[in-house]
């Protein structure tokens, strides 16, 4: 199957390996992968902030990008991001073309773990890592877009490890985007909750399907100095540990 | 609030509604382009394997809180009424209008004083009041009093034990089966105060510990009559 | 003690994420309404097809409530009750007071009623002489500590055992105990009192049916059947959302309410009165008005984003699934609803001006749709009122909006000028590259001074709690470009 990368501007930048780790997923699950590089971000922080005509600017441009691919799939290593891109159409209650035009676009978009397992139909990937390993649900995968079992069966078929359900796996990091920086001591207090239950599992790392939550939850595990590693399913699904 | 005043009020608010729905309606329009299709239909619980409706209640009402006694006729009802005074030490009664309840007390035993039609003083320094229902929410535990059919509405509430008798006939299932019968034939319209009763009165307000018996009784006990009389 | 305003939302926050007690008390209350509300909902076959049932109802409703609330008024008209219509919280107030003047009454008890909390009636009512007793256990413990709710369904909630039981010894003169069942056993002798002298009963409404003009009102202590019987008067206050359109509606209702707002599968009373009675013998009040209130509802349908806010049915499920709202409490959000439904429909009944931080007080989680037993869109409607907060801020519609915002507005135009752009983009994440190296240590940048934090207040604000991720030294499409081809 032929794959469109929409890298997301916070993967581009910020974690390239969840990048790399995810084109070495889906090769090994058989797909051709492309990259456009004329893509930037979907927009999702203004958005979010309420500056719409901002957002609309960077849906434009991203629905005209991908509109161009001849890629069966676009595949997204955000839950968040993608469900930006379902929600693109809400950006035009004025223009019912660009409405259709989000629309095609966003039939064709997927979140990776959702992608491997619904869209591909494998669960196994070749993958091995050491150890109990727990999972993250971000809220706009779980909530948005239904991703739930998906990763925990990539997750379970992983070789040598053991998957630990964590107490509040569904309950949200903090991170809420510009919400981090504008009430951050709610933010962490919220996060806290969610690094006390990954603390109490024991395990050798959390996983989860957004850059932006495990920059949160990385974030505080670093700073309280734990051993904790902290992963995109990507990354776990790359790693092949003897 | 003067009678003209109200009406130029109630016009206006009529026209708000009106004109903030059609400004709505182009916005409409296009948020129905991604409209979930069908209306699912709900599945009414099926009750559950070999209870009867009786049993249903009662299991419902124990959960809740509730007494409940299973009687063949009258005069076993007249057996729990006293067995209940005894147990409680009740002095003053207070009893509904109800026939059912008035043949229920008649021949009791017990060394009580009985206030029919009490005042709303005397309900205050009573023990216990008794008053029968219309029907009965098997599901539930529910009790419905119709204001209509039985003065009820302090009997059932001011003394601190509720006591309740009612004839098996009277269960339903479900309580939408007892809307269903209010809402036909205007029966609503003749009654002008329904209430349905599900236990004890009770409250979470603190620390979210559960309390029983707050501002009504927190002793619920329902009689259920197996045998049909004519009431 | 409380008063807090929306204005100061993140002070509040702030204030309330430094009391043990409170946040003890929100940890206690998030686990036990989650373990209680999971397992009410167990109960029914199909709990989904149930909320989507309610939600088709009420989209019903709104969708012609001009109609329905016709109906409602006449029928109710007919059985007896005096209908009252009140555009706003002044008009709603004055009636109350008019009605209470006129007939000389002189003791008033209330039942629970968030309308009534939104009026500000007991402070109008206390200014004019009167002294309204509030009679459910969670609002009278309010009272007596001068205070507001905390929540939409446990008013005292944010108070411990403790603190009732020292209020209840200051206020009541009891005995100290640490017993539940002997403060609430005080307050029903003290409450008990009340009623019996009790002239004019204040109520709310849950649902009014308009097929019938029947009120529905729901409880578990008895003091609404209490307030709704005693009295000779009885005044029912009702938003004009809390129609439905038949009485066999109220079943699904019913099921949903209790379940999501407190996990019982139904509470222990509900009152299904339809006007008067008919004769002077009969139990019950002699009077029964019905106000009809508007304040702000009406314009919330001018939008199927807005309107279904009036959809719900304040059973306080949001609340209790809210991160915000678990670490922060009620009180923190300076308003009459908190938490999630709170933060939606203040702004619209209030205005933005004074409550713009509430829409952006949430991570967006969407907790509270997936709890909502009318599938309100909580960050649909969170994200609508952003942009208006934005869109006022711009046209100047708004008060003038801070410096910050301001700062803000210029950096999200310049964000999407550049970065829809690639050339723009790249070379931005060249520029940022440089510009982060002297805070890069072991890989992340820790804790920024204070010249950096106000240079770049985010950047002080995630670093506060938090090591942030610096840019890669190679981002993707470096790689990518380096290492993979675009052909196969």
């Amino acid at each position: 199957m032929r794959v469109s990368l929409f890298i997301t501007c916070l993967v581009d930048q910020i974690w390239p390996t969840i990048g790399t780790s995810m084109v070495e997923v889906l090769r090994r699950a058989g797909c051709e992968v492309e990259f456009d590089a004329r893509q930037t971000c979907c927009g999702q922080p203004a958005f979010n902030s309420g500056y719409r005509s901002e957002a609309r600017m960077m849906a434009r441009n991203l629905i005209s990008i991908f509109e161009d691919s001849k890629a069966e799939a676009i595949v997204s290593p955000s839950g968040s991001c993608t469900a930006m891109v379902h929600h693109f159409h809400e950006l035009f209650p004025d223009d019912e073309q660009w409405r259709k035009r989000s629309e095609a676009v966003a039939t064709r978009t997927f979140e990776f773990g959702s992608f491997l397992v619904n869209v591909l139909g494998i669960d196994e990937v070749g993958a091995s890592f050491r150890g109990r390993v727990t999972w993250h649900d971000a809220c706009h995968a779980l909530r948005d877009l239904h991703v739930h079992a998906e990763p925990r069966r990539l997750l379970r078929s992983v070789r040598n490890l053991e998957f630990v359900e964590l107490a509040n796996a569904d309950s949200c990091c903090g991170f809420g985007g510009t919400f981090s920086v504008k009430y951050p001591e709610i933010s962490v207090a919220i996060l806290d909750n969610k690094i006390e239950a990954i603390e109490k599992a024991g395990v050798r790392a959390v996983v989860s399907g957004d850059a932006s939550c495990l920059m949160q939850i990385g974030g505080r595990l670093t700073r309280r100095q734990s051993k904790v590693k902290y992963m995109h399913l990507a990354e776990l699904l790359a790693a092949q540990e003897p | 609030m003067a009678e003209h005043q109200n009406k130029v009020v109630r016009r206006e608010i009529l026209e708000s509604i009106r004109r903030n729905l059609a400004a709505s309606k182009p916005l409409d329009a296009i948020r129905s382009e991604h409209k979930h299709p069908s209306i699912p239909r709900v599945t009414e619980s099926s009750a559950p394997a070999g209870l009867t409706l009786v049993e249903q209640f009662c299991e419902s009402l124990n959960a809740v809180g509730g007494h409940c006694e299973v009687v063949t006729d009258i005069t076993g009802a007249t057996r729990v009424v006293e067995q209940i005074i005894e147990l409680l030490q009740a002095r003053r009664i207070a009893v509904s209008d109800s026939q059912l309840v008035a043949r229920v007390i008649e021949k009791m035993q017990s060394d009580v004083e009985l206030h029919t039609s009490a005042s709303t003083a005397a309900l205050f320094e009573c023990d216990l009041g008794i008053t029968g229902a219309q029907w009965a929410v098997a599901e539930t535990g529910t009790l419905v009093l119709e204001s209509e059919r039985e003065r009820h509405r302090l009997v059932s509430l001011v003394p601190p034990v509720h006591v309740a008798v009612l004839q098996a006939h009277s269960l339903r299932q479900t309580l939408g089966e007892i809307l269903k019968a209010l809402g036909e034939n205007h029966v609503l319209n003749l009654n002008r105060t329904v209430t349905f009763i599900t236990g004890p009165s009770r409250t979470s307000d603190i620390e979210l510990t559960p309390a029983i018996g707050v501002h009504g009784p927190g002793e619920l006990y329902v009689i259920i009559i197996e045998h049909s009389t004519n009431e | 003690m409380n008063h807090l305003t929306a204005e100061t939302f993140d002070e509040n926050a702030r204030q309330a994420l430094l009391d043990p007690q409170l946040r003890g008390a929100l940890r206690h209350l998030a686990k036990v309404f989650s373990e209680r509300r999971k397992t009410a909902i167990h109960t029914v076959p199909d709990w989904e097809a149930l909320r989507e049932q309610a939600r088709a109802i009420k989209d019903e409703t709104l969708a012609h409530l001009d109609q329905y609330l016709e109906a409602f008024a006449d029928n109710a008209a007919h059985a007896g009750a005096q209908i009252h219509w009140a555009r706003d919280a002044r008009e709603a107030c004055n009636i109350v007071a008019e009605l209470i003047r006129e007939r000389n009454a002189k003791h008033i008890v209330k039942s629970k009623s968030m309308a009534t909390e939104e009026i500000h009636l007991n402070q109008m009512l206390e200014a004019a002489g009167w002294s309204p007793v509030e009679t459910d256990l969670g609002e009278w413990i309010i009272q007596l500590a001068h205070e507001t709710p905390s929540h939409i369904v446990a008013p005292a909630i944010h108070k411990s055992k403790r603190q009732i039981a020292e209020l209840f010894v200051d206020k009541l003169g009891i005995e100290p105990t640490d017993d539940v069942s002997m403060l609430t056993g005080a307050a029903r002798r003290v409450l008990r009192q009340r009623f019996a002298e009790a002239e004019v009963g204040i109520s709310g409404v849950n649902f009014g049916v308009a097929e019938t003009g029947t009120i529905l009102i729901l409880e578990n202590e008895g003091n609404i059947r209490l307030t709704t019987s005693l009295p000779r008067v009885h005044i029912a206050v009702m938003g004009i959302e809390k129609i439905i359109p038949r009485l066999v509606d109220l079943d699904v209702f019913l099921k949903v309410l209790p379940r999501s707002g407190t996990g019982q599968r139904l509470t222990a009373y509900q009152s299904l009165i339809t006007g008067t009675k008919k004769r002077a013998d009969e139990e019950g009040p002699e009077e029964v008005h019905i106000i009809l209130m508007d304040n702000g509802r009406s314009s919330m349908l001018a939008s199927p984003v807005t309107r279904q806010s009036l959809a719900c049915i304040r059973c306080g499920a949001c609340l209790n699934a809210c991160p915000v709202y678990q670490q922060v409490g009620g009180h923190a959000y300076g308003s009459v609803y908190p938490g999630p439904i709170g933060a939606v429909i203040t702004p619209q009944l209030v205005g933005l001006s004074k409550t713009a931080q509430l829409p952006f007080a949430s991570s967006l989680c969407g907790a509270c749709r997936e709890v909502c037993p009318v599938k309100i869109d909580i960050p649909e409607l969170l994200l609508h009122l952003r942009s208006e907060v934005v869109t006022a801020g711009r046209k100047g519609t708004a008060e003038a909006p801070a410096k910050r915002k301001r700062i803000e507005g210029l950096l999200f135009r310049g964000y999407a000028l550049a970065w829809s752009r690639r050339w723009m983009y790249e070379w931005s994440g060249k520029v940022l590259r440089v510009l982060q190296l002297p805070m890069v240590q072991n890989g992340r940048i820790g804790k920024v001074g204070n010249f950096l934090s106000r240079l770049v207040p985010p950047l002080g604000a995630w670093t506060a709690g938090r090591d942030a991720r610096p840019l890669a030294p190679r981002s993707f499409r470096e790689q990518w470009f380096a290492q993979y081809s675009r052909k196969p």
